[in-house]
């Protein structure tokens, strides 16, 4: 009889057989995230003449369920750029900090309201295109490490030569820019109504802000209509070289649902 | 051996609350040949005098680029300038991959001025024995610092270190306020007219012992500003600049040392 | 200074017979060389400003600063060894952060100082490194109202934090001060450095303390820092300095929470103000003169 301590309490092999180690110890590579859990569903942006308009509702799903309706996903940097967070909530609420650790660094160095500066009390912060190198780097090392932050990013504001500035950054580092940008469900439904309205760089930039706006709120409105995972309360950030203009409380108005009576699972089965 | 009993390292406060080895270090740094630096609305320029150790051997080089916006001239002990100058190249490095940017001069400045005050806190370690000027353009415009041994960084507008700097330091005093309008071309010449008055009696500018380094920002003809990068010039392409002071020599010298005189001060001469 | 010369003096952490660290009372003679500082803690917030002695023609004016921000609504200024007093605000800045990282939450300004006031007096008790030349005055206001966590969800929980009694107020205006030893005290009104005892008089003029709390507001406290710089500055023995001043209201004030300069026109027409009261208080010295003679 086997008395070693390791053996106390074990079935005896001689009776029962030798124990299937192999529930002990779970074979295959040490794994971090896998998959969200907590989701924001698109982020969509807009550039137009004098800056960049971003969208994302305030909804945070798990799976299918509308688990908080309240989430905020764009995130002011600086007061000189956007960020729009799409993916994991949890992921997003690290980066949140993250930002505010990188911002708080920022203010070290400038003061906005230094007595000495003949500069713009903006020059030498970091802008949307340095903040958004910075994510890309970020995530790709994460996605390297095999630990990715699950999110997609758009990054809003101006870059050095003070030009409007629009980019996306996902889970695997990959970068992307374009006058307009979507994740999400929002790639499918939302861009190829913002690129009928600006498919270049020189289309957008005769976009004026309210017809930006616009857009961006019909954008919305179809993806409330589409996206089973989306919410009729959403923000709108607008970036200018004023500054950002974040409203965090839109309700979608003027919606109808009469198309729907025709489509079948809608409302109360009767059949 | 010792002067007494509070030099011997850099962990012991004399009585008076001073660290001697910080200030011997200070002392290398009036042994290393004078170099002069001035910062402008628009550029940043240093200036040099190189030493060799025999007529038949090479000139030891004092001006270093650290980036494209950055650069050095050091007075001291050339192998300890090395290694800052390594460290500033990698952080300037650094910091472009992961911002996209040029690293803003005075955070580079603050990092080897956080490097070198370690130095003087540590038993087994010692101070730097190397004083620099650092000359760089960034968002905020163009800059100049001076860095001790001490790990003080400080910026200037002008500033002269190394032996005999005083002359050269009295020079720049009494041309302080014409210097921010200068241009490029005549930055240059005050630099030269600087380091003349610390050359030492029957020694000249030669195109074999002078460098001159530049960097500053350059306005196109649609508005937009780019960094002149930073760029040392020897031998021939310095020719033209010494011929252009050559003709003020008498009248600079005398004068500056008439000046001296008549203040009672800034006569002190470097060991 | 008796003991100069029998050794006990040479090395850090050495206690001599009669129980003093030599080194860390010379690092203090390294604080009482530097330039000024002062912090005056008032009713609505916190001021702090430095008197730099103006060391060569060619610094570039208005460039180099000496009074940090650490956390958004956290300021240190210190006298002594400059180098030294990087070290220890970069220092502040990691000890802020971790406690962000770790806490969700800004630090509050005793922490800070609790931190800071342990890491100075490490450097007291080893021979391989040297105690701190500097004091370094800590100034912060902490939040009065139910501060978010860092990235909480929508609205967070509408209870807030536990453990407060209602009605009673938290947060608000702190002042502290650290010394080479690592010793540290709350202040009503702190200075350091050179013309740390004329500023200390002045400062024991205000109404800062008292059981009713200080009376004077942030704007007076501007100008009663920019005055007594002014008067705690030696002109016989030094040549021009600098004034930098800075900042910290609460949420609902001049710099909404956060670690500020004090902006140029407040700062310029407290110095005017400064230069003022110098000139009468001269002509009063006269006066007084002239009254004895007579």
């Amino acid at each position: 009889m086997d008395h070693r301590p390791q053996a106390w309490g074990r079935p005896r092999d001689d009776v029962y057989g030798a124990y299937d180690a192999s529930y002990l110890h779970t074979n295959g590579p040490k794994t971090a995230t896998q998959s969200p859990i907590v989701t924001g569903t698109s982020v969509i942006a807009l550039k137009f003449k004098d800056g960049v308009v971003m969208a994302a509702d305030n909804l945070a799903s798990y799976g299918s369920l509308a688990r908080f309706t309240d989430v905020k996903r764009l995130r002011p940097f600086l007061s000189t750029s956007v960020v729009g967070f799409g993916g994991d909530v949890s992921d997003m609420q690290f980066l949140d900090r993250h930002l505010t650790e990188l911002a708080i660094d920022e203010a070290y160095e400038h003061d906005n309201t230094s007595s000495s500066s003949e500069t713009p009390a903006t020059a030498g912060q970091l802008n949307a295109a340095n903040l958004h190198k910075y994510l890309s780097k970020l995530m790709y090392r994460r996605r390297n490490s095999f630990d990715p932050l699950w999110n997609q990013i758009l990054v809003a504001g101006f870059d050095s030569s003070s030009t409007p500035f629009l980019a996306s950054v996902d889970l695997r580092g990959t970068t992307f820019t374009s006058p307009s940008l979507a994740s999400g469900f929002g790639a499918m439904l939302a861009q190829p109504i913002m690129r009928r309205h600006a498919a270049t760089e020189e289309d957008a930039a005769k976009l004026t802000r309210d017809e930006a706006v616009a857009i961006v709120r019909e954008c919305m409105k179809v993806l409330f209509y589409r996206d089973a995972r989306s919410l009729d309360k959403y923000s709108i950030a607008v970036v200018t070289r004023d500054g950002v203009e974040l409203s965090e409380e839109e309700q979608l108005e003027k919606q109808s649902w009469a198309f729907a009576e025709r489509i079948r699972g809608y409302g109360t089965q009767t059949v | 051996m010792f002067r007494n009993n509070y030099d011997n390292d850099s962990v012991t406060f004399s009585p008076q609350g001073r660290i001697f080895q910080v200030e011997y270090a200070a002392e290398a740094v009036k042994q290393g040949s004078v170099v002069v630096g001035i910062a402008s609305k628009t550029h940043a320029v240093l200036v040099a005098i190189k030493r060799n150790a025999e007529e038949l051997s090479s000139y030891q080089k004092k001006l270093f680029p650290i980036d494209e916006h950055v650069g050095i001239a050091i007075a001291g002990l050339t192998s300890d300038a090395r290694v800052l100058s390594n460290f500033m190249k990698q952080q300037c490095l650094g910091h472009r991959l992961t911002y996209g940017r040029n690293m803003p001069v005075r955070t580079l400045v603050d990092m080897i001025g956080s490097k070198a005050q370690i130095n003087t806190q540590h038993y087994g370690k010692r101070p730097y024995g190397v004083g620099l000027l650092v000359a760089g353009v960034d968002e905020t415009g163009p800059h100049l610092f001076e860095f001790q041994p001490s790990g003080m960084t400080e910026e200037m507008v002008a500033f002269a270190i190394g032996a005999r700097s005083q002359m050269a330091r009295t020079y720049l005093e009494k041309n302080l306020e014409s210097f921010a309008a200068c241009g490029r071309e005549e930055l240059i010449r005050h630099g030269l007219r600087a380091l003349k008055e610390s050359l030492v009696q029957d020694r000249e500018l030669t195109v074999d012992n002078t460098s001159v380094g530049v960097t500053g920002t350059a306005t196109a003809k649609d508005g937009s500003t780019s960094v002149e990068p930073f760029q040392v010039f020897d031998q021939q392409d310095v020719a033209a600049w010494i011929e252009s002071v050559a003709d003020d020599k008498e009248a600079g010298a005398g004068e500056g040392e008439a000046a001296a005189a008549a203040e009672g001060e800034g006569m002190e001469v470097d060991p | 200074m008796t003991s100069i010369g029998t050794g006990y003096d040479l090395a850090n952490s050495i206690f001599s017979p009669d129980g003093r660290n030599f080194q860390v009372e010379y690092a203090v003679k390294a604080v009482e060389n530097g330039g000024t500082s002062i912090g005056i803690r008032c009713k609505d917030g916190v001021v702090l400003a430095v008197e730099k002695v103006v060391t060569s023609k060619l610094l570039k004016a208005g460039a180099n600063k000496r009074i940090a921000t650490i956390d958004r609504h956290l300021g240190i200024v210190y006298s002594g060894m400059i180098p030294d007093g990087r070290h220890f605000i970069d220092r502040a800045r990691d000890e802020a952060r971790a406690w962000r990282d770790t806490f969700k939450t800004p630090i509050p300004t005793a922490d800070l100082a609790s931190r800071m006031g342990g890491y100075m007096q490490a450097y007291t008790l080893y021979q391989s490194v040297r105690p701190f030349g500097i004091t370094a005055i800590i100034g912060g206001f902490d939040s009065t109202s139910e501060a978010p966590v860092d990235g909480e969800v929508g609205a967070g929980p509408s209870c807030g934090a536990g453990g407060k009694v209602p009605g009673k107020t938290y947060g608000g205006p702190f002042l502290y001060m650290v010394e080479p030893s690592g010793l540290y005290w709350g202040y009503y009104g702190a200075a350091t450095g050179k013309g740390r005892q004329a500023a200390k008089a002045e400062l024991e003029k205000l109404d800062l303390g008292g059981p009713a709390g200080p009376s004077l507001t942030l704007e007076q406290a501007v100008k009663e820092a920019a005055r007594i710089i002014y008067v705690s500055h030696d002109d016989s023995k030094d040549k021009e300095f600098e004034l930098e001043m800075t900042w910290i209201s609460g949420a609902d004030g001049p710099t909404k929470g956060l670690h500020r300069e004090v902006p140029k026109e407040l700062r310029e027409e407290a110095e005017r103000l400064a230069k003022k009261a110098l000139e009468d208080d001269e002509d009063d010295e006269d006066e007084e003169e002239e009254k004895m003679e007579e």
